[in-house]
């Protein structure tokens, strides 16, 4: 099976700075994290509840919930404080020419 | 899960009573504030307690501990904003100062969290919310709310019913399975703590603490019900933030006490914000919400009205 394409998701210079980007890749809403090790991104549904992690609270590495504060750790996805469970879904993303890319 | 869910936060983005860049602004945090606002609180409880102690032997110890009382049953705001990490920007210090005041008035923390999270889900919905208090039938159901008698009567419940390992139908609709066994440990542990202190009272012979936290914390409690009250009963029970939820205004010791919480509008548009951020987002939101301008008084005689009309 073929790997998933990369796709230029948005520019660089585009993301808030050590803040929560959203982007919009056809149907599909995802999260960009600008944090002190690099870009890292996921899907940008909690997988507590589904509430939009974009309009969430971000902060070094972690992104927290702007419903119920559950909150995940954007490098690997993991949750690390209640309510939630379960792993946001990370995507893979690299950088080329300046615009951010990710498997998707 | 493809589509997002609606939020309060989310219908104020796009009804454009908020723009993202307000938003991160006022979500912002900082361990700064809280820990002077922390050094403030310990001032207050440290004035109260010599109010007893200066009391001690004469009628006046019962005002003095009512006063003392009015301030422990407060830490409930502040677990309260432990629960949503906007005390301190640190996470560990909310979970750590979450759980001593949760051993203060018999709450464990991470049960609160998860109840108070379908709280926010289903706010005000009847049969959904976890919290709701009901709107009163009768001015006999109304004050037998305030003497906290039911309340406490379901603390003690809840607490002895998770340390035997157990949870009611309710609460294993919103405690995940994986957290039912750190539940149990929780409430054991609690109780636990409280079996020391007690034993340690009775081998030492020293019972102060009866008198500065055991008597205050029940002489106090129909305060916190008075204020529970004002946040939601009344209120439409219906999913709309701006119906089903009341903003108190009050004066500012109360809203000191209260770590802003008066602003619960606010708060349960976006949980996200700090408690020094509320009065910020009030001015944003307040032509949005319900807001009662006469404070927590105002709101008693509004749901009393309505107690009255549902008579008549």
């Amino acid at each position: 099976m073929s790997e998933k394409p990369w796709r230029d998701v948005i520019a660089v210079d585009d993301l808030e700075k050590d803040w929560v980007t959203r982007v919009e890749v056809g149907r599909t809403t995802i999260a960009v994290y600008d944090t002190p090790t690099g870009i890292y991104a996921s899907l940008a549904l909690c997988s507590h509840a589904g509430a939009d992690l974009c309009d969430g609270y971000f902060d070094n590495h972690v992104i927290e919930c702007p419903l119920h504060q559950g909150a995940f750790d954007v490098r690997d996805g993991k949750p690390i404080a209640a309510p939630a469970t379960r792993a946001i879904r990370g995507l893979e993303v690299r950088v080329r020419y300046g615009k951010v890319q990710v498997r998707i | 899960m493809t589509q997002a869910i609606v939020t309060p936060l989310t219908q104020a983005l796009e009804e454009g009573k908020l723009n993202r860049g307000e938003l991160k602004s006022l979500m912002q945090r900082s361990d700064g504030p809280a820990l002077c606002k922390l050094a403030l609180w310990m001032l207050v409880l440290a004035g109260t307690t010599t109010l007893i102690t200066l009391a001690w032997i004469s009628w006046l110890i019962w005002p003095a501990m009512f006063l003392h009382g009015i301030v422990l049953v407060h830490h409930f705001s502040l677990q309260h904003e432990c629960v949503h990490y906007t005390v301190f920007r640190t996470r560990k210090l909310n979970n750590i100062v979450g759980q001593i005041c949760g051993l203060i008035i018999l709450l464990p923390h991470r049960f609160f969290r998860y109840e108070h999270c379908d709280h926010h889900t289903y706010t005000q919905l009847t049969g959904q919310d976890p919290e709701l208090i009901p709107l009163p039938k009768t001015f006999g159901e109304y004050l037998l709310y305030l003497s906290a008698i039911p309340y406490w009567t379901a603390k003690f419940t809840e607490v002895a019913r998770h340390a035997m390992g157990r949870l009611s139908d309710t609460e294993k609709r919103f405690i995940p399975k994986a957290e039912h066994a750190a539940v149990y440990r929780d409430a054991r542990i609690m109780l636990g703590i409280y079996v020391l202190i007690f034993s340690g009272m009775a081998v030492t012979g020293w019972w102060g603490l009866i008198w500065y936290w055991i008597i205050p914390l029940f002489l106090g409690e129909p305060v916190m019900r008075f204020i529970r009250m004002t946040e939601h009963v009344g209120r439409p029970t219906v999913a709309q933030m701006s119906e089903n939820t009341r903003t108190n205004l009050i004066s500012a010791p109360w809203r000191f006490l209260c770590w802003n919480m008066n602003y619960h509008a606010e708060h349960h548009y976006v949980p996200l914000v700090p408690y020094h951020a509320l009065p910020r987002l009030h001015e944003k939101l307040r032509d949005h919400i319900y807001v009662e301008p006469r404070g927590y008084f105002g709101a008693h005689r509004e749901i009393l009205r309505q107690i009255r009309e549902a008579r008549a």
